[in-house]
């Protein structure tokens, strides 16, 4: 079984050319599949005049549908408005499994009770985490539970965030996989010569943003400023709340402390990374943060807030962890500090190296694919019944929906016929290139 | 480090991090004793005590007879069987009774206070009595059951958004800006007396009818707030009075209307507070560390 080789689509509003934790998390877990000897395709929405089919490193085929998006890179949630494009992809590239990515992904929901409709095993990551109170959570909660009440097996960024999920969507747990996001080590490597301790300098990294805690970063800076007279700080990001983190800068006067960088790209975070001992982390809210693990790849003590899934993320001698609160962040920061000279870079970065490999979590969710594609096939009644357990009034209109979504389906079948599809010549790339790309990517 | 290695081959114990790979001898989907265990259920449930809702119901009761009285004016002048002279002296006495409550349970009474309050509102007097020709006339081209239904469903309108937790107008320790509602429902109020205002037959009436309506939707709920700030109890014997008197007055107007008015209030002070105990045992909250951190500080964009 573990020799047999998948044709996966995975779909998400978000990838390329957005930078982010979803964006990287397909991006690295293609090319790592690719090179397991997967077949992989990826399908998003249109970036500007970035539409139609591009390659991308390692013969990555990316889907750029002409769907605008309408709201934070979402697309307009039209329900069938993507099934005849779904389903070309599916049958030209003769796809196996459906691998959905980012729960406010509408592009996701969509393919996946689409791909389910067509009698696709679908897998879904969930890479973010949801409270239960507020009416979006409610709205958002709902649709999730729409889109896993036929899934085959969910995946989650971390143990936090899989409690979440299946609390959110009431799937049993056993159908929940943990599997991580990871870093690329060979990107973020640590300095080569160890930076001098007499000047000790915080890098953040974040946009500015409320659920990032821009506003916890305004009440601590200044008062570490004043306990630690050798402290400068570089924030890195833009955002609403940069406004805030000037203003704080010129109240207390530390515009030759506080180095404000604006928006960083994102090949540039590794220069901004060394170029500091401790890396800030303040987020309100988290499932993973694979910005704390890019920075301990370059060798910096991460301080963070105790959030989500944050303290699972690294161990406990690599982090130093403090409650979303001013005084508790301003004494872990403190105590970061007093750890700064026994921290080895180099060594940190070795470390990262054996914690956390894309390679290895292609390898899991390969299993996970396994496990989907063992699930046992199913008629629209046996799946209609499950859509029926959703809730009183939810479970009838989505069976009504995806009842209509069937009879859509039959409909194209009529009018374009599944073997008038043409079919994706295969390709592979030429060895030499081949190994040359995969050495690259090491 | 190599003992602990050995040790962890030996007896591999599922740790809930997310580093090191797979965990030997565990699946990822493997689902141990302590999941959810952060979970917290219900925790910032109040518990509600039965008489509390109901004495706390009792301002929407309140609220409720001010605007019925306030139609019942409107009814009244529009039959003519309130002239215009009553109708000022009606104004005159709220006037006074207003400033009196305000000055008997605010605490600081200033003779320079009086005096700004009074200078106010002879501005807005003024500003009323130089308007009045234009309300006279702004809705001839009208029907007047157009105007009475427009009027009905603002009323409502005004009644269903109006904020009874405080009052519209900023009192000196409100903290908060008055939300969109609230602006909304005082908003339609206005519109609705203005509307009630170019039926009338002469100037002085619509003068004299706005500004007892203005008076009332602007100041009624300022003027009970401070009563209740001041004492629950006169509050809630004011409130009685109110309603006994409101329910007399509708009686002599109509019988229907005061069965409906009689129902409308029992339904909000008895059976609203039963039914939200009632339902308070299907309240289920849920909290656990994937909630968003509060900040523990006040945010000021």
């Amino acid at each position: 079984m573990a020799d047999q080789k998948h044709r996966i689509l995975m779909v998400s509003d978000f990838f390329f050319p957005n930078f982010g934790g979803v964006e990287s998390h397909i991006y690295y877990l293609s090319q790592c599949l690719l090179k397991l000897g997967h077949k992989v395709v990826v399908m998003t929405h249109a970036y500007g005049n970035r539409s139609g089919v591009r390659y991308m490193t390692g013969g990555l085929k990316v889907y750029y549908v002409p769907w605008r998006p309408f709201l934070m890179q979402n697309t307009l949630p039209t329900v069938y408005g993507t099934l005849p494009i779904v389903r070309t992809i599916l049958v030209r590239e003769k796809i196996s499994l459906v691998h959905g990515h980012q729960a406010f992904s509408t592009l996701c929901h969509e393919a996946l009770m689409h791909a389910r409709t067509m009698g696709y095993k679908v897998v879904f990551t969930d890479h973010s985490l949801y409270g239960f109170a507020d009416i979006g959570s409610i709205h958002m909660n709902k649709v999730l539970q729409f889109t896993l009440a036929d899934v085959s097996q969910a995946i989650c960024v971390s143990h936090t965030s899989k409690e979440n999920t299946v609390l959110r969507s009431g799937l049993p747990p056993e159908k929940v996989f943990m599997i991580p996001n990871a870093v690329d080590t060979a990107m973020f490597k640590p300095a080569p010569e160890r930076l001098g301790n007499d000047e000790i300098i915080i890098v953040v990294i974040s946009r500015l943003v409320y659920r990032k805690g821009a506003d916890l970063l305004v009440e601590v800076i200044p008062e570490i400023c004043r306990l630690y007279p050798n402290v400068r700080f570089i924030v890195g990001g833009d955002g609403p709340k940069q406004v805030r983190l000037e203003e704080m800068r010129e109240k207390h006067s530390l515009q030759d402390r506080v180095e404000m960088l604006g928006s960083v790209p994102h090949a540039h975070v590794r220069s901004v990374l060394i170029s500091g001992h401790i890396f800030l982390n303040s987020s309100l809210t988290e499932a993973f943060c694979i910005a704390i693990l890019e920075a301990a790849s370059c060798g910096l003590l991460t301080v963070s807030t105790r959030v989500g899934g944050v303290p699972e993320v690294l161990p406990e001698d690599m982090i130093v962890l403090a409650e979303p609160d001013p005084s508790d962040m301003v004494r872990a920061t403190g105590k970061a500090i007093s750890l700064l000279p026994n921290i080895d870079p180099q060594q940190m970065h070795n470390r990262m190296k054996k914690l956390y490999d894309w390679h290895d979590v292609a390898k899991r969710t390969e299993i996970v694919y396994d496990r989907a594609l063992k699930c046992p096939d199913q008629n629209l009644l046996e799946r209609l019944s499950r859509y029926l357990s959703c809730g009183s009034w939810a479970g009838k209109i989505f069976c009504f929906v995806m009842i209509i979504d069937f009879l859509l389906w039959r409909l194209l079948q009529l009018w374009q016929p599944t073997e008038e599809i043409e079919e994706v010549p295969e390709f592979t790339l030429p060895r030499h290139q081949d190994e040359e790309i995969i050495s690259n990517f090491n | 480090m190599d003992s602990i290695t050995s040790e962890s081959l030996l007896h591999p114990k599922w740790r809930k991090v997310a580093y090191g790979g797979m965990q030997p001898e565990f699946d990822d989907n493997h689902t141990d004793e302590s999941f959810l265990e952060d979970m917290v259920m219900n925790a910032n449930v109040v518990k509600r005590d039965i008489l509390k809702v109901m004495q706390d119901s009792v301002s929407i009761s309140q609220y409720l007879c001010i605007v019925t009285l306030v139609s019942l004016v409107w009814a009244h002048t529009l039959q003519s069987t309130l002239d215009e002279n009553s109708l000022l002296l009606l104004d005159a006495s709220l006037f006074g009774s207003g400033f009196l409550v305000l000055l008997l349970t605010k605490e600081m009474r200033s003779l320079n206070l009086l005096f700004h309050y009074i200078l106010n509102i002879s501005f807005f007097t003024t500003g009323l009595y130089m308007l009045a020709p234009i309300y006279h006339t702004l809705t001839r081209s009208i029907s007047s059951d157009s105007i009475w239904a427009v009027t009905v469903s603002l009323v409502v309108l005004h009644l269903f958004l109006h904020d009874y937790s405080g009052s519209t107008i900023k009192a000196p320790v409100a903290l908060k800006n008055p939300s969109l509602t609230s602006c909304v429902s005082l908003n339609a109020s206005v519109v609705a007396s203005v509307f009630i205002a170019s039926r009338l037959p002469s100037r002085l009436h619509v003068f004299a009818i706005m500004l007892f309506s203005l008076q009332v939707f602007l100041f009624a709920p300022f003027v009970t707030y401070c009563i209740k700030k001041f004492s629950f109890h006169l509050h809630l014997l004011f409130s009685f009075g109110l309603m006994v008197v409101t329910l007399a007055l509708v009686y002599t107007l109509h019988h229907l209307l005061f069965m409906l008015l009689f129902g409308f209030l029992l339904f909000i002070t008895i059976i609203c507070p039963y039914w939200l105990i009632r339902i308070q045992e299907y309240k289920f909250e849920i909290n656990g560390p994937w909630d968003e951190a509060k900040l523990c500080f006040n945010v000021t964009d």
